[in-house]
């Protein structure tokens, strides 16, 4: 598991409500494999809690908040949702929570 | 590199580029190539480079130390300068651009059809799919902030239609996701787009792709071409190269490739699932946050030349697209309006607007023509937003005489001919709200900056320029004189 982490979202408050959300993740390690995506479904923190990686959100449009999360990833998902091409890709996230 | 026969249609002797290679060899010897041997990290440092060259038309480079990636290469921005483009058609570097316009309408028309063969230099090596890793490769993460690494920036994307021989090629971008998982943006709108949608979607099939890079420029610009449905796209490289392209199979596919690419990556689109992709620094010069719309692939096998070189368009404000979208689409806009009756002189798309712009020149202007222009570009899909209608009299490559005309002539109430539209709009235009950009509802402006036609030649305004309100012994005794009077 990595330390640091990035997420897009359309609606950041999704992710701070603090139940479990499912979401695609950016691992942020240095060397070769940086950004490399991780479909999850997990717990998102702000305050960061300790001991758990570092989130920070995106908007999307790319600007990333300057506040800084945690991470709790409470399981690890299929690489792709479900949903035909062209789909909104945060319904087919959010539809996918709710299974 | 070879030269074109001499009974071809083309007055001049042109050099056709066969690959790459032979490209960088050209643009290199006119000084608009630039190796860069000492590291850089490919972790945005390498592309803002390539980014600054852009924003300065600064030469291309070729980056021969790329960190992470020992024995790699990255070449950046083939032709993102009309100095390039020129080499590209063979043309001396200096050709002015309405000669490098004439040229693709010239070669757009004598279409080539390809030649297969049985192997090619990028089949040096396979890579089988159950192998693949796709941070093997030194993909670039291109501006901070964007969703990924983007592998599909400068590339040429193969596709077939499942009910005919249609094959499309086209340039589309693409992610990495993870180890064999792309993601990308073929516009829904796209023939790639209609394809899926249309074929395999329907039926619950996975679709082929292959994503050549490092291909012939010309190859390249024929992918990024506004080109007319049902219509084979490596047809239209064979008439701009004035020969034809050579193609290879496919390893997991029935699909053919440019033979001479640095590298082949194949997959297969799936008919039912997404993932996250963009958002990403586009064309028009802005990350727009289009994100959340598009396709999902998994590599099926690699094939690429034993040292290849990666190509990459580093994105944003005049990036490649300023001379090759342009290029291809004012040619596109050009014939479609000859078509549709349009009295049309000529068509520009400045490099400057993103491609969201066109300059179209009419031998009788007025209402009814603007409103015909903007009618007529937006029947299926509307990439262009903006057009300004000229008179003949103006030239379309002269900007200052077109702002001129855009300024004065233009009705600022009656002058505007708007269309809105749903479901077709460009999903990249940055005016767009994010509710229009999921919609991907949007409208386009005909600006008429023409005198109209039911007005009196007696009560017309005279442009006050030495050509319109001189006399033509005045004109001529002023250029006679010009230079001697020390000016």
């Amino acid at each position: 598991m990595s330390n640091e982490y990035e997420t897009f979202a359309r609606d950041p408050q999704r992710l701070l409500s603090g139940r479990e959300v499912v979401l695609t993740l950016r691992d942020l390690t240095p060397g070769r494999r940086k950004y490399r995506g991780v479909s999850v479904r997990a717990v998102v923190s702000r305050p960061p809690r300790p001991g758990e990686p570092r989130l920070w959100i995106r908007s999307v449009v790319g600007n990333r908040d300057p506040q800084p999360c945690s991470v709790r990833i409470v399981e690890a998902l299929p690489e792709a949702f479900a949903a035909v091409p062209y789909s909104d890709f945060f319904q087919a996230m959010e539809r996918a929570e709710r299974r | 590199m070879r030269g074109v026969s001499p009974g071809h249609p083309d007055k001049e002797r042109h050099l056709v580029h066969d690959d790459l290679r032979s490209f960088l060899a050209a643009i290199q010897s006119t000084g608009d190539l630039v190796d860069i041997d000492d590291e850089v990290d490919w972790d945005q440092e390498l592309a803002g480079i390539g980014r600054l060259g852009c924003e300065r038309g600064a030469p291309a480079c070729r980056f021969n130390n790329v960190k992470d990636y020992p024995g790699w290469r990255i070449m950046c921005n083939p032709i993102a300068t009309w100095r390039r483009m020129a080499v590209a058609f063979g043309l001396p570097a200096d050709s002015p651009v309405p000669k490098l316009y004439e040229t693709y309408a010239a070669r757009e028309q004598q279409l080539v059809p390809p030649v297969k063969v049985k192997t090619g230099a990028c089949k040096e090596v396979v890579i089988p799919g159950d192998r693949v890793d796709l941070f093997d490769l030194p993909v670039p993460m291109v501006h901070e902030g964007d969703g990924g690494r983007y592998l599909g920036t400068w590339d040429l994307v193969v596709s077939q239609d499942l009910k005919s021989n249609w094959v499309n090629w086209g340039m589309y971008r693409f992610m990495v996701h993870n180890e064999r998982l792309l993601t990308g943006f073929p516009r829904p709108t796209s023939h790639l787009g209609k394809m899926l949608l249309d074929g395999y979607v329907p039926e619950g099939r996975p679709m082929p792709i292959a994503i050549a890079i490092g291909c012939d420029p010309l190859s390249h610009l024929a992918a990024a071409a506004t080109f007319r449905i049902a219509g084979n796209e490596a047809d239209l490289a064979g008439g701009l190269r004035q020969a034809p392209v050579e193609l290879v199979k496919c390893e997991t596919s029935e699909l053919y490739v440019p033979a001479s690419a640095e590298m082949v990556i194949e997959a297969e689109v799936y008919p039912d699932r997404v993932n996250q992709e963009g958002p990403y620094g586009e064309y028009p010069g802005y990350r727009s946050g289009e994100m959340g719309n598009a396709i999902c692939a998994r590599v099926t096998a690699i094939t690429h030349r034993r040292d290849p070189i990666l190509t990459l368009d580093t994105t944003g404000f005049m990036d490649s697209s300023a001379t090759s979208t342009s290029i291809s689409g004012a040619i596109a806009i050009q014939r479609r309006l000859e078509a549709n009756g349009v009295p049309v002189k000529a068509v520009y798309v400045p490099p400057e607007g993103g491609v969201h712009l066109a300059i179209v020149s009419v031998r009788k202007g007025g209402a009814e023509t603007a409103r015909k222009v903007i009618d007529v570009l937006t029947v299926r899909r509307a990439l262009i937003s903006k057009v300004i209608v000229v008179d003949v009299d103006v030239d379309v490559f002269n900007m200052a005489a077109v702002l001129h005309a855009f300024a004065t002539k233009c009705h600022p109430a009656r002058g505007m001919h708007v269309t809105s539209y749903v479901g077709r709009a460009n999903t990249l235009t940055p005016a767009y709200t994010q509710e229009e950009r999921v919609s991907r509802s949007g409208a386009s402006v005909a600006f008429d900056a023409t005198w109209p036609p039911d007005w009196a030649a007696d009560a017309t305004p005279v442009r006050a320029t030495l050509d319109s309100m001189y006399s033509p012994e005045i004109q001529r005794r002023v250029l006679e004189r010009w230079k001697a009077l020390g000016l």
